[in-house]
């Protein structure tokens, strides 16, 4: 139980190396992971597929498959007794007891993270004894209250339904229900709303950021959607290839990027006002040539490099440092000043 | 929307409608009485969300399942009318583009074979000259002459989409069903496909539906839009117009609810409450009520009728008169 954790900050992840070994290759998916979540904030962390924003989120619930495992680095996190541990080094019994009533994650398809067979009141019960050695009458009660929490309309009725008898925005509610049931201070929501019809998105986002002011947790949210981040997120951290490029509170990131992926990353999102003429005339979107590289396969300096148009030779010789690049900022591009 | 258009409608779409059989007898309305007209060389994007029959409508209009009512007068005939075996002959002027580029494409044939099937289908001979038209297609769509003898699984997602695309132009067709061909992919490389698509589609001079349900995609791409909802048309209309002055109280939430990437433009709308309710037991009247936070009486009385409100703009709603600015 060791390390400085910031006064204000609930969680710190410091240089986080998360691989997965096997003979043929080693998969670098999070290589020197940093970041902070502030107490009752919400931390969004924005990259595509492959670039190591659910491993990070697996790596902090210690949920990694095998071969995965983590290779160094910190994940200091601030229980509710203010006591500090250090996740990384924490073996799989040591983490039962913190998830679900100190840290809880939800998924992007809730269909298969709930159990088929049984009943979300006895899904969201069991949760809840598990954790607080209560009757099951005193269980299903309390579920019952969550369900209310979690606006699912009719309640009392929803409680002995099956997930296959609810839609997919019900049953995300279910989840969330779950979640929260044992009132943790951490919530890691990866992609909670991917699966979803915007709608329905709407729906659960108003949801998530009314429950984070009743209750006050501090959340953690996975995501390649910007639209999204710019509606739920305090702070943002952009990943590529198992890096932070960058990292900024939400309203200077969307306001001027620090790094060029993050400004292609905006630029190629199709704005009316901006790829639209006043005639109508459609002018070619901006794009980012190439693909997001294999994590197998890294090149040894910047990850973004062969895809980036302001990439010098620099770029190629050594893995830029995170550097700070304004108020509460970091980019990881030694070109950031000329953005 | 810069090249003067011709106005007769390569596509006239009459009354589609789909219903499947459902467990116990019970019918699916998965597409009741569409009708709209797409202009030769132009984009017409289908918006909905999951359930409201747009992906059913694309595949209807192509035969891939067949309608159970409704015209399709494509240049001039009708295409729902036709038998199989003449069907197979127009289905060369009419092709499709799929959603998921890792499902769409045989992970057991190379490229060459990918995009010879559908140059088999149109009597291509084989040998040289076949080789030279694969390298011609493969160039057309951005990617290198040399992928013809790889396979799916060592392309990246968006250039599988491209393969995907490329076999759809093989046969040379006017018009193109494209069903979501970018949701499948990363967002910096949606818009490479993105510009792909408007590139070819000036170039050819294509006719293309446009099936989405991400509204930003929609707006740049289309020059029309299409509102579905449980399977009806809520709204439809030249995209501008529909966007800056929706007139129907669903496009409306749909627009006020997508996420915007500016965190000082916060959304102010309350979502809609409720999911969208089964399409095997659709509700009364218009299909929209049991969510819309405009719903009268009356609403639950007649199916509304798609109403002409000047322009090409059409809405589907009786109190439309008061969403107008």
């Amino acid at each position: 139980m060791t390390g400085e954790l910031a006064a204000d900050a609930i969680l710190s992840v410091r240089d986080l190396q998360t691989w997965f070994v096997s003979k043929r290759a080693t998969a670098k998916a999070v290589d020197g992971v940093t970041f902070d979540l502030k107490r009752g904030k919400t931390l969004a962390v924005v990259g595509e597929s492959g670039s190591g924003k659910s491993v990070t989120s697996l790596s902090i619930m210690g949920l990694l498959a095998k071969p995965g495992r983590i290779e160094g680095g910190e994940i200091l996190f601030r229980d509710r007794s203010e006591q500090v541990h250090d996740l990384a080094r924490f073996k799989p019994k040591q983490f039962r007891s913190m998830r679900g009533s100190e840290i809880a994650m939800i998924f992007q398809e809730p269909m298969t993270s709930l159990n088929p067979l049984y009943t979300v009141g006895d899904q969201i019960g069991e949760m809840i004894s598990l954790h607080s050695r209560i009757g099951r009458g005193e269980a299903r009660a309390k579920a019952l209250e969550m369900l209310k929490h979690v606006e699912i309309p009719d309640a009392a009725r929803r409680l002995d339904d099956y997930p296959h008898q609810m839609s997919g925005g019900m049953r995300q509610r279910v989840m969330i229900a779950m979640a929260l049931s044992c009132n943790p201070s951490l919530l890691i929501a990866d992609e909670p709303t991917t699966a979803l019809d915007v709608t329905i998105q709407a729906q659960i986002l108003d949801l998530l950021q009314r429950l984070q002011a009743q209750f006050g947790m501090s959340i953690l949210f996975i995501t390649h959607n910007l639209g999204v981040v710019a509606e739920v997120a305090h702070d943002v951290v952009v990943m590529y290839g198992g890096r932070v490029v960058e990292q900024a509170p939400v309203n200077s990131l969307f306001a001027h990027q620090k790094h060029p992926y993050t400004k292609g990353l905006l630029a190629c999102t199709p704005d009316a006002t901006r790829d639209l003429g006043t005639d109508g005339e459609r002018r070619a979107l901006y794009s980012i040539p190439g693909s997001v590289p294999p994590i197998t396969n890294l090149p040894p300096g910047c990850a973004f490099e062969p895809r980036c148009p302001m990439a010098i030779p620099e770029c190629r010789a050594a893995l830029p440092p995170l550097i700070p690049a304004g108020p509460e900022t970091f980019s990881r591009c030694i070109r950031t000043h000329e953005l | 929307m810069t090249q003067p258009v011709d106005t007769t409608p390569l596509l006239s779409l009459r009354g589609l409608t789909k219903h499947f059989a459902g467990r116990n007898g019970q019918v699916v309305h998965a597409v009741e009485d569409v009708s709209f007209d797409i202009r030769r060389g132009t984009t017409v994007g289908l918006v909905g969300e999951s359930g409201s029959g747009k992906t059913t409508a694309g595949r209807s209009i192509l035969r891939l399942v067949e309608p159970s009512a409704g015209q399709a007068i494509f240049d001039g005939t009708d295409i729902f009318a036709l038998k199989p075996r003449e069907m197979k002959q127009w289905r060369k002027r009419l092709q499709i583009v799929f959603q998921d580029p890792y499902s769409s494409l045989n992970p057991r044939l190379r490229i060459d074979a990918i995009i010879g099937e559908a140059l088999d289908a149109r009597g291509y001979p084989r040998g040289a000259k076949r080789r030279e038209r694969v390298s011609e297609l493969l160039t057309l769509v951005g990617l290198s002459p040399d992928y013809a003898r790889r396979f799916p699984h060592e392309f990246s997602g968006g250039q599988r989409q491209r393969v995907g695309i490329a076999r759809a132009l093989a046969v040379e067709p006017d018009f193109i069903v494209a069903d979501e061909p970018v949701s499948a992919l990363d967002v910096s490389v949606q818009a490479q496909v993105l510009n792909l698509l408007g590139e070819l589609q000036q170039q050819l001079g294509l006719t293309m539906l446009f099936i989405a349900h991400d509204l930003s995609v929609v707006e740049y791409l289309c020059d029309e839009v299409v509102v579905m909802y449980l399977g009806r048309v809520m709204e439809r209309g030249p995209s501008r117009q529909v966007y800056a002055q929706p007139r129907h109280p669903y496009t409306r939430a749909l627009l006020a609810t997508a996420p915007v990437p500016d965190p000082t433009r916060k959304r102010q709308h309350v979502p809609l409450q409720g999911d969208i309710p089964s399409p095997i037991n659709p509700p009364s009247g218009c299909v929209f009520r049991t969510r819309c936070p405009m719903a009268i009486e009356a609403c639950a009385q007649v199916i509304p009728p798609v109403e002409h409100i000047g322009g090409n703009h059409h809405v589907a709603c009786i109190r439309h008169g008061e969403l107008s600015f």
